[in-house]
């Protein structure tokens, strides 16, 4: 929204606040600004001057031209324009001396484009004398960011801001409206609201004998300032006051509209219409339409029908200002995939008190842009009872208690009353405060948003920080975020890189690692086609990191601790915090699978890999889950030959379950007394039998002085026959009682070796 | 003469002991001369056959040879074990600028260490750090905060809905809800973690980012309260004294609400590209709890009152790294990655 800093000042007596020093008040006190454009800049010394003789110049499509300026005296200037006549009353620039085509032009006669009056850069602009330009002073136009008064209707006009501009200066405010002008007596044109909740009040004047001309330039350059587009008198005075009171109007031609009452109802399912900007709508009952007899000539809140537009043979106007419900109108502009300048003021949920204010204005102002237009008949004028202002009380110690500073009772009086709140006292420090009809759509209600126009308006600048007292207990802490840092730290220390990646997964992606898409929990409105599914597992984007980082790196170890979503038949769906690693290596060979064990192991001491079936897109002899403390904690494998090249090693734990089944408490063994005896066993097995396997079974062998079995080394080859290996294993018994004698050690030893015979294996020792 | 044989022992060992070439060699001139069936055992044995005034000053004799000889091989073994370690060392030579092997640390990821310093000064200062779902309720994203239903935040192109009617959190703030449900007041509490906004991808522009949300409520808390905090936690952030200013902003769930600007560090405030010529660098979202919101969670706003804040942590990476692309914080791109 942009605000011309000289059309505020009309509102604002003895405004003297630059306008750079105002942006900066606007910001720390409203609203967030956003710049300042200069405009104008040719009007400061610009004058009417009359073109008094025309040269052609050879070979040139310019003329040489004598102007007269009045004070400034007789001046050539060289022009392009086609309307460089004679006769032709236009603007003329002093801009300095300078040559072209070999003739000094000094100064230049200026377009309307050119002078920022309006867009037009065909022509020199023609004026009718040096009062035409009366009101055409150089301007700032400060930008605000739209996002940040979308909670304030009052805002998105030049009034409201001029309000805050005068509560931020301490200068009285100059309200333009006079209702005395609407006129008394029976509306010429009937209205007929079908629901007051989506149309509170609509209010309308007629005109007749009105002429369709271009606006005064004042008018023109006011609206060319702010970023509109000057059409003809009657569209610019409707955007004039919509950008003055922040109320849409709409103009309508009257001989255009079919019976004499005007329709607020919802549309009929399939009802079309061609709207102003050329496009045809079909409309639902869920779009709000004004419609006269023959159908809908207007969407409520958002644009205009061209069978009823404003032409330039246009005689007799109908002059709309309606308030509509903000919701529905943003509905309606949403659906129809349409936002105007009034939509995006209705959508704020505007003030309907305003309807008769801004027809107030078309009243004064069509004097000054249609001079012969005469008013028909009464002001029309249906609403339902319009609420009564809302009271808050207000206490002086709340202020001082939310702010952190306190506020005297008379400056809290005069800040309110200057931003338009009644203000009254309710004994010692405690105010009733009234709050104006612009403020109360949707704003303000509690007196938490009283404290915030105080606080704004004293400077929350004027807010010393204050550090609150120390608690006396100790605030709890989450044991889930200790243990992730310390995985983290864990599998860092070790070499692995920490990678983000999307929640999100294709229906294909998901599909190459075997989950059923319509497993996953479905986003409707996706950013992309490929990313409509919540990830079920976090193997799919670490698999993308390995594809992608292997371009670069021969080797490299990452992971990622990120959630997976799963479905659930009601409520949230579940989320499971995992941790994914993978090591990439281009070489071949199985070190990296073990080396990701041992990462695994430090994680989770004793944590065991059993050989699973592996998963399609796993490496069918390289596969295992991962069992910790009895429970299936995740698998490691390697990435399928025909996924990648290279060898990739995966780790896939259930942190959350891995957290469950960590031990809470460390507990302590007092250590022995009596030294531990050591041997070592070989057990000859065939070539894929578990290493696990037969430390159990020689483990179960042990018996009770067993006190740990430890894997020495495998080997196979001669002299072993093909197809077995030797397994090593160094086994430690002991007794906490007493030492065992070297008999007893070898009974242990003569009991495993026998009783793996018996279970067909062979020991060598 | 027995002590002239002692004496031609002595001489006759000691040339031996110093012409030995090996350790074995020396060994089997120890053994030969002072082994239990050595020459000084034999001529020991010998002595027994004196008389008893010369077997004591012959005994004499042969025990100073016997020292003497004992020193001689000590003496040699020492020049063998010395010159044998040596060599051993000498053999052992290294190659020190070899390099070492085995993985180098890897890194966490910038925002993970951001948030890490984050949470660290807010549990210093006595806040709890809470967590919350991914995929949340409309509750919770957006009713209890205030948020109302026909609010832009709720349509579609802000927030990714899924077929199943809940959504992917577009803010922490949810788990602000979650925590007033959770504990009673008073309450100190941050929440970090992802959000997602229904934006199109570009350098400057992501559907997935970080944040960190914060509340405190007790009675009478103040935005004198909020703005000390929220200079504790930018001065830690950036690691050096920061300016602070606090404007209007709003937020449907504060009240009042607040945008909080930092001076540029750039050009000191004095106005420059990095700050649009403003002197300050819109940094987060704060205010004051809307006792709309304490309500919604049972908390009489009379009696609590509360500070809100959201720190964007994915920005406050790129600034303080001066990332030029948002994409790189979730590429997996190692090359970007390892850097941190
Ligand atoms: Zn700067």
């Amino acid at each position: 929204m942009k605000f011309s800093y000289n059309w505020l000042r009309e509102y604002v007596d003895g405004l003297d606040i630059s306008p750079a020093k105002l942006e900066t008040l606007i910001t720390m006190k409203t609203a967030e600004c956003e710049g300042i454009e200069e405009v104008g800049a040719y009007l400061g010394e610009a004058c009417a001057a009359r073109v008094e003789a025309v040269e052609p110049i050879a070979n040139s499509h310019n003329v040489k031209a004598r102007v007269e300026t009045g004070p400034s005296g007789a001046k050539t200037v060289v022009c392009g324009a086609p309307n460089c006549r004679v006769g032709v009353v236009t603007v003329y620039v002093p801009l300095g001396r300078k040559v072209i085509q070999g003739i000094e032009s000094d100064g230049m006669l200026a377009s309307g484009a050119e002078l920022g009056i309006n867009r037009d850069d065909s022509a020199i602009i023609e004026i009718q004398n040096q009062a035409s330009l009366d009101r055409c002073k150089p301007d700032s136009v400060i930008e605000i960011d739209n996002k940040s008064i979308n909670h304030r209707p009052d805002l998105w006009g030049h009034f409201g801001m001029a309000r805050e501009v005068a509560a931020i200066s301490r200068q009285n405010l100059r309200d333009p409206v006079k209702l005395d002008l609407l006129p008394a007596g029976p509306a010429p044109v009937k209205i007929e609201i079908a629901d007051f909740d989506l149309c509170p009040r609509f209010s309308a004047i007629v005109f007749e004998n009105v002429k369709i001309a271009p606006s005064p330039l004042w008018l023109q350059y006011r609206l060319s300032a702010i970023g509109l587009n000057p059409i003809n008198n009657i569209v610019d005075l409707t955007n004039s006051i919509m950008a003055e009171l922040a109320q849409p109007m709409h103009a309508y031609d009257r001989d255009k509209l079919t019976g004499s009452t005007i329709f607020v109802r919802a549309a009929k399912a399939g009802e079309r219409m061609m709207a102003l900007n050329d496009e045809e709508y079909t409309l639902k009952p869920s779009n709000l339409v004004i419609a006269d007899a023959a159908g809908p000539i207007g969407i409520a809140g958002v644009i205009g029908g061209q069978g009823t537009a404003i032409s330039d043979q246009t005689t007799n106007v109908v002059f709309e200002s309606a308030n509509f419900h903000a919701a529905s109108v943003r509905r309606t502009s949403m659906a129809i995939k349409l936002r105007t300048d009034a939509s995006m003021r209705f959508e704020k949920a505007q003030d309907p008190v305003n309807t008769v204010r801004g027809l107030a204005r078309v009243v004064e102002l069509m004097r000054e842009v249609s001079p012969g237009a005469r008013l028909v008949g009464g002001l029309g004028d249906q609403k339902r009872d319009l609420p009564a202002l809302p009271q808050v009380e207000l206490s002086v110690d709340w202020v001082a208690r939310k702010l952190g500073r306190a506020v005297g009772v008379a400056e809290i009086r005069d800040i309110l009353e200057s931003l338009g709140f009644g203000v009254r006292e309710n004994g010692p420090k405690a105010l009733v405060v009234t709050i104006p009809s612009w403020r109360a759509t949707k704003d303000i209600s509690l007196k938490d948003d009283l404290v915030e126009e105080v606080g704004r308006m004293v400077g929350y600048d004027s807010i010393v920080p204050q550090a609150p007292a120390v608690l006396d207990t100790v605030p709890p802490q989450d044991d889930s975020r200790a243990f992730h840092r310390e995985a983290r730290a864990m599998f860092t220390a070790q070499g692995f890189t920490e990678v983000h990646n999307y929640s999100f997964v294709s229906d294909d992606l998901a599909r190459k690692f075997g989950f059923d898409p319509d497993d996953h929990v479905r986003v409707a409105n996706p950013i992309a086609s490929d990313q409509n599914l919540l990830r079920m597992s976090l193997v799919p984007e670490i698999y993308g990191n390995i594809t992608e980082n292997r371009k670069h790196f021969e080797r490299f170890r990452l992971f990622e601790i990120g959630r997976e979503i799963h479905k659930r038949p009601h409520g949230l769906p579940l989320e499971v915090t995992h941790l994914v690693a993978s090591i990439y290596s281009k070489e071949e060979g199985s070190a990296d699978l073990f080396e990701l064990k041992r990462a695994a192991e430090c994680l989770m001491p004793g944590a065991e890999a059993c050989p699973t079936a592996a998963r399609a897109y796993e490496h069918p002899a390289r596969s295992a889950e991962i069992l910790w403390r009895g429970e299936r904690v995740g698998r490691i494998f390697e990435l399928h030959p025909n996924l990648v090249d290279g060898r990739a090693a995966l780790l896939d734990l259930d942190l959350d379950l891995v957290q469950k089944l960590r031990p809470r408490v460390k507990t302590y063994t007092p250590l022995r007394r009596y030294p531990s005896s050591q041997f070592d066993l070989s057990v000859i097995a065939g070539i894929r039998e578990l290493a696990a396997d037969l430390r159990t079974k020689v483990k179960d062998f042990a018996g009770d002085l067993l006190e740990s079995i430890e894997y020495l080394r495998q080997y196979s080859g001669p002299p072993l026959q093909e197809n077995t290996k030797s397994v090593s294993f160094r086994l430690t018994v002991g007794s906490p009682e007493r030492t065992l004698s070297s008999d007893e050690v070898g009974a242990i030893r003569a009991r495993i070796i026998e009783g793996m015979r018996g279970l067909g294996y062979e020991l060598r020792v | 003469m027995i002590q002239d044989d002692i004496r031609t022992l002595e001489a006759d060992a000691c040339a031996r002991i110093g012409a030995a070439a090996t350790l074995e060699q020396l060994e089997a001139i120890r053994v030969e001369a002072l082994g239990r069936k050595g020459v000084l055992a034999q001529i020991s044995k010998e002595m027994g056959k004196l008389a008893p005034e010369e077997r004591a000053q012959a005994g004499k004799l042969l025990n100073a040879a016997k020292q003497l000889l004992e020193e001689a091989f000590e003496r040699r073994k020492r020049e063998f074990d010395e010159s044998r370690l040596a060599a051993r060392l000498d053999a052992e030579w290294l190659d020190l600028t070899l390099p070492a092997p085995g993985p180098r640390p890897g890194s966490l990821h910038p925002i993970t260490q951001i948030q890490m310093e984050i949470e660290d000064l807010f549990v210093s200062l006595g806040f709890m750090v809470l967590d919350g779902p991914e995929v949340e309720t409309e509750y919770h994203n957006f009713d209890a905060l205030n948020i109302p239903r026909d609010h832009p935040a709720r349509d579609a192109q802000d927030t990714f809905w899924l077929t199943d009617g809940n959504l992917l959190r577009t803010h922490t703030s949810p788990v602000q809800v979650r925590g007033m449900e959770r504990f009673r007041p008073p309450l100190r509490m941050i929440a970090p973690g992802r959000v997602f906004r229904n934006e199109s991808v570009d350098a400057s522009h992501e559907h997935t980012f970080y944040q960190i949300e914060g509340m405190m409520i007790d009675h009478d808390v103040s935005v004198a309260h909020l703005l000390y905090f929220m200079k504790t936690l930018l001065r830690e952030v950036f690691r050096r004294d920061v300016s602070l200013r606090l404007r209007p902003g709003f937020f449907p769930f504060v009240e009042p609400g607040f945008e909080l600007d930092v001076q540029c560090f750039i050009c000191g405030g004095a106005g420059c590209p990095v700050c649009k010529q403003s002197g300050w660098v819109e940094q987060l979202g704060c205010g004051l709890v809307n006792p709309n919101v304490l309500r919604t969670s049972g908390i009489d706003p009379e009696q609590w009152s509360g500070f809100a804040f959201g720190l964007g942590l994915t920005r406050l990476v790129m600034m303080r790294y001066g990332v030029e692309d948002i994409r790189l914080l979730q590429s997996g791109d190692l090359r970007f990655l390892r850097q941190f």
